[in-house]
């Protein structure tokens, strides 16, 4: 007779990655580098949007990418024409990135002539979520044409991002982007959560984006 | 397609539990999903099928346990139960403010499993 038995585990099945971006967040620190995250959907406007903000803060700071894509370089090759350190990370197929790749990456960069490296994940709504890089700061792109329901369809990303940033304002009279439908839906799951329309080809609502993440970056460095 | 990298953790925690007590065959495993979490479980089970055919755990059945989450009043600070069913029009039960934040809900965890015992 076969006797089945019943045997607790309780275990997290991302204690791994956790233990990860911990040792990312301890390195990090140390060599006194603030790691920002950035998550979107594809098309969404990250690399147009990073590469503002560098030629924005680039006096300012010493910047750093780590891209991530799931086969092609060519977003590093943009971030490669700016002079800016630039680590490709493919996934090769992998839907995130974790914190041991990002951890890789951090390895092949000059750490201590940085002070911020943004992380530009892969283009996806569900899987960047769940994984924790060890970033300093986590923030989302969503673009006018996406929509503003995408908080009832991955309510995890609007838990886990500071910030949403809404890209592409200057398309906004050809869709029905409700503000306040957006806002209302993510506070009830992340009350202190930020919210700016931004449009990076005219500059529309960047200043208060600057403004946002200098305070972000002081606070830290 | 998220399920799989985050299936094949579960079957290498899974895998090394049932080794370490002597597991002769693994009958289910029983996980807890958070409320925040998109997880779909057809896709679990049939990743996992994949995954571990051939091994110990070929055919056991995957169980998954939805668990609500719980949110802090943004304005009075009462806690108060998050559901998938609830979220996006949830008050506070104590001074009726709308907004709040997630304290918990994005659980992944694996609470137990079910194991032949190997024959003494």
């Amino acid at each position: 007779m076969t006797e089945l038995e019943y045997i607790d585990l309780k275990e997290c099945i991302l204690a791994e990655n956790e233990g990860d971006a911990q040792e990312v967040r301890d390195l990090l620190k140390e060599k006194k580098v603030f790691l920002w995250n950035i998550m979107s959907s594809p098309g969404s406007g990250k690399t147009t949007f990073i590469i503002d903000i560098i030629q924005r803060l680039g006096e300012q700071y010493r910047f750093g990418v780590i891209e991530a894509d799931i086969e092609s370089t060519v977003d590093a090759e943009k971030m490669q024409a700016l002079g800016v350190p630039t680590v490709q990370l493919r996934t090769g197929g992998g839907c995130h990135l974790d914190a041991a790749m990002v951890m890789e990456a951090l390895k092949k960069m000059p750490l201590d002539a940085l002070d911020i490296i943004i992380v530009e994940n892969v283009g996806n709504l569900v899987c960047p979520a769940e994984f924790d890089v060890g970033a300093t700061l986590a923030t989302m792109l969503l673009s006018i044409p996406e929509g503003d329901d995408k908080c009832i369809k991955y309510p995890l990303m609007f838990t886990v991002t500071k910030a949403v940033i809404v890209t592409k304002m200057d398309v906004a009279p050809y869709f029905d982007f409700n503000f306040e439908a957006l806002e209302h839906n993510t506070r009830r799951l992340n009350d202190d959560l930020r919210i700016f329309p931004v449009c990076v080809k005219n500059g529309e609502g960047m200043e208060a984006v600057v403004n946002w993440l200098t305070d972000q970056f002081s606070s830290y460095l | 397609m998220h399920e799989l990298p985050l299936t094949k953790g579960i079957f290498k925690s899974v895998m090394r539990k049932a080794e370490s007590v002597d597991a002769a065959a693994i009958n289910r495993v029983v996980l807890e999903i958070g409320v925040l979490q998109d997880f779909i479980p057809e896709y679990v089970q049939k990743y996992w099928d994949y995954i571990s055919r051939g091994t110990i755990a070929e055919g056991s059945l995957i169980e998954i346990r939805d668990k609500d989450g719980e949110a802090e009043c943004g304005r009075c600070h009462t806690h108060y139960n998050i559901t998938r069913a609830n979220m996006f029009d949830v008050h506070c039960p104590s001074c009726g403010y709308e907004y709040g934040n997630m304290l918990s809900g994005n659980e992944l965890r694996i609470v137990g499993i079910e194991i032949v015992k190997k024959e003494t």
